[in-house]
């Protein structure tokens, strides 16, 4: 269980944040700058705040109301830097080893002899950093965090060093590593599908705070502000104006349509009519209505509307269509209303290349409704 | 042929150099890694005796280490002479060349990855381990260079040595003052023999160092 409520001041940067996770995995996930890293320094102490608190299991690291701050080397903790930080004068072995200088010699030969079998660095040990692959280097980097037994692992950014394809090869593998040892691991990444895949809990940081902590579904479907839909890459991200809410649905007015939206039951949110509320549809969720089966079906179709294709990109196996609204008044877009994302095969199917004019539809369930601001 | 002033020369530079590591490494490392009040007037200070004429620094030395001068007199009561012996030459020679050292061993410190230091803190190791084990052996050429040209400086060391060892033939007459004694007195074979000397050893030092500073770590 991580605990963690600090203030640091920083020449032109104001770090102030408070979470709580008894996951397996958290996942700091925001963009650059916006105090990440500079959490888990302040996590592992190798930055003290300037107030707060910070404990890990019950064990407190730094409390200022008491004046607690435990240097980092009392903290047991592994951290693995972004860009890895080997030590690059030390062998493969040398840097495994690195942390168990206290150790009796024979358990350190040991321990070291296991993390390097088990996180296959066998037949490495004589090799210096600089003359390992990206993902020897990384599992090097984890062996040294992991042989000291840390009771917290702190990955900054561990994939950001490396491509595209070995990048995604490699998640995997840190994925798989993390769930095999065990350890409780908080996760720095400025990738949402990184911190998708490997978190089980996301906090989401921007410009020094916390915008939202939750587990990671809930996320991705109940973010709890138009800036963490935008942060999260919403597509549709839409405004509308209340017609009427009540506990089970919100009515939306919006390019002249009256959509209707499931209301959030954990949230009991009920905004007086006339409010304009931003909402989003995620563009797989948008259907096409089709036009040789006749009549709608009202159990099925909700939330039908019609309007033009007039673009579309193709994204290999989908296709993204921009999607204009058949209605008076300003786009939400500056082309279009809405984005649709369908499969090639239903792209062929329906022959949307050649015919532009369609109904869509979109169930209630799939608009999510976001408190304004 | 009096080989004396080479071998009182490489004795008082190894001493003198050996002094310069024990108070430069310290101070570098200071100037290098942590802030603290003063750090500037530090940093100018260790500049002093490369920028001060010799001189100057000999006398005010003198001042302070000499018969009357407060440490002169706190050392003479314990029965210590310092001025006018070798031990003085050493003094004035680790004056004269530690603002090599300390300059040189700073640059180094300072190139080296602190996420590397700090990566060690995480894995339990204390400062004094760490120097050890990370800041100096990524820091090594940058130290050694430093101290090579500490000894080289060391070596030539002329002006303070004069005001606070004099140049006592047989005593505290270094090579430098030797092969000056030896052109006042017209002996100019004496002199050329001393100075093709010191030209050799500071060539061979010089030379080694750059064969040292091809190894990796």
């Amino acid at each position: 269980m991580v605990s963690l409520s600090i203030t640091k001041r920083l020449p032109g940067f104001t770090l102030d944040v408070s979470w709580e996770a008894d996951d397996p995995v958290v996942g700091l996930f925001g963009p650059s700058g916006a105090g990440k890293t500079l959490t888990l320094q302040c996590l592992a102490g190798l930055v003290r705040p300037d107030r707060g608190r910070i404990a890990l299991n019950g064990r407190v690291f730094f409390d200022s109301a008491t004046g607690v701050d435990l240097p980092p080397q009392a903290r047991r903790l592994g951290y693995v830097f972004q860009g890895y930080a080997l030590f690059p004068h030390l062998t493969v072995e040398g840097n495994v080893a690195f942390g168990l200088r206290s150790r009796p010699r024979e358990e350190r030969i040991e321990r070291t002899r296991m993390v390097l079998d088990r996180l296959g660095l066998a037949g490495l040990e004589r090799r210096y950093p600089g003359e390992l692959s990206g993902g020897q280097q990384q599992r090097a980097a984890l062996g040294r965090a992991l042989a000291v037994d840390p009771d917290l692992l702190l990955l900054d950014e561990p994939l950001s060093a490396l491509d595209a394809p070995l990048r995604r090869q490699l998640r995997e593998e840190l994925g798989r590593i993390i769930r095999e040892w065990g350890k409780a691991t908080v996760l720095v990444t400025h990738d949402l599908a990184e911190a998708y895949q490997l978190a089980d809990r996301i906090v989401v940081y921007e410009s020094g705070q916390v915008l939202q902590a939750a587990p990671k579904s809930e996320l991705l479907w109940q973010p709890t502000s138009e800036r963490v839909a935008r942060l999260i890459g919403v597509r549709n991200l839409l405004r509308g104006t209340v017609l009427k809410a009540t506990l089970e649905i919100i009515q939306l007015r919006w390019r002249g349509q009256t959509l209707e939206a499931v209301n959030s039951p954990s949230r009991l949110f009920l905004p007086p009519p006339g409010t304009s509320l931003p909402f989003f549809v995620r563009p797989e969720y948008v259907r096409l209505i089709r036009k040789d089966r006749p009549g709608l079906d009202p159990g099925h179709h909700m939330n039908v509307m019609e309007g033009e294709v007039v673009g579309e990109l193709d994204q290999g196996t989908t296709w993204t269509l921009l999607f204009r609204v058949n209605a008076p008044g300003a786009l939400s877009r500056d082309s279009y209303d809405l984005e649709i994302e369908i499969p090639k095969l239903v792209y062929e199917i329906l022959e949307v290349a050649r015919d532009r004019w369609w109904q869509i539809s979109i169930h209630r369930g799939s608009i999510q409704v976001l408190p304004s601001e | 042929m009096d080989l004396f002033p080479l071998w009182l020369s490489l004795r008082v530079s190894l001493a003198a150099t050996a002094l310069t590591l024990v108070v430069g490494i310290p101070v570098a490392w200071l100037l290098a890694r942590k802030p603290f009040p003063g750090r500037d007037l530090l940093e100018a200070l260790t500049v002093f005796p490369l920028v001060l004429p010799p001189t100057v620094l000999g006398y005010y030395l003198l001042v302070v280490i000499g018969g009357q001068g407060p440490i002169g007199r706190l050392l003479a009561a314990v029965g210590f002479e310092l001025a006018f012996t070798w031990r003085a030459a050493v003094l004035a020679a680790a004056i004269g060349s530690i603002a090599l050292l300390i300059k040189s061993a700073q640059a180094g410190f300072e190139t080296v990855d602190q996420r590397l230091e700090q990566a060690a803190r995480t894995l339990g190791r204390s400062e004094w381990s760490i120097f050890w084990a990370v800041t100096l052996p990524l820091a090594w050429r940058s130290v050694l260079a430093g101290t090579v040209l500490a000894f080289c400086r060391a070596m030539g060391e002329f002006g303070i040595t004069l005001m606070v060892a004099g140049s006592i033939p047989g005593k505290t007459q270094t090579l430098p003052l030797a092969i000056y004694d030896q052109v006042q007195a017209n002996q100019m074979g004496e002199a050329n023999v001393l100075a093709l000397i010191a030209v050799g050893v500071v060539a061979m030092l010089l030379f080694g160092l750059s064969r040292l500073m091809r190894l990796r770590y």
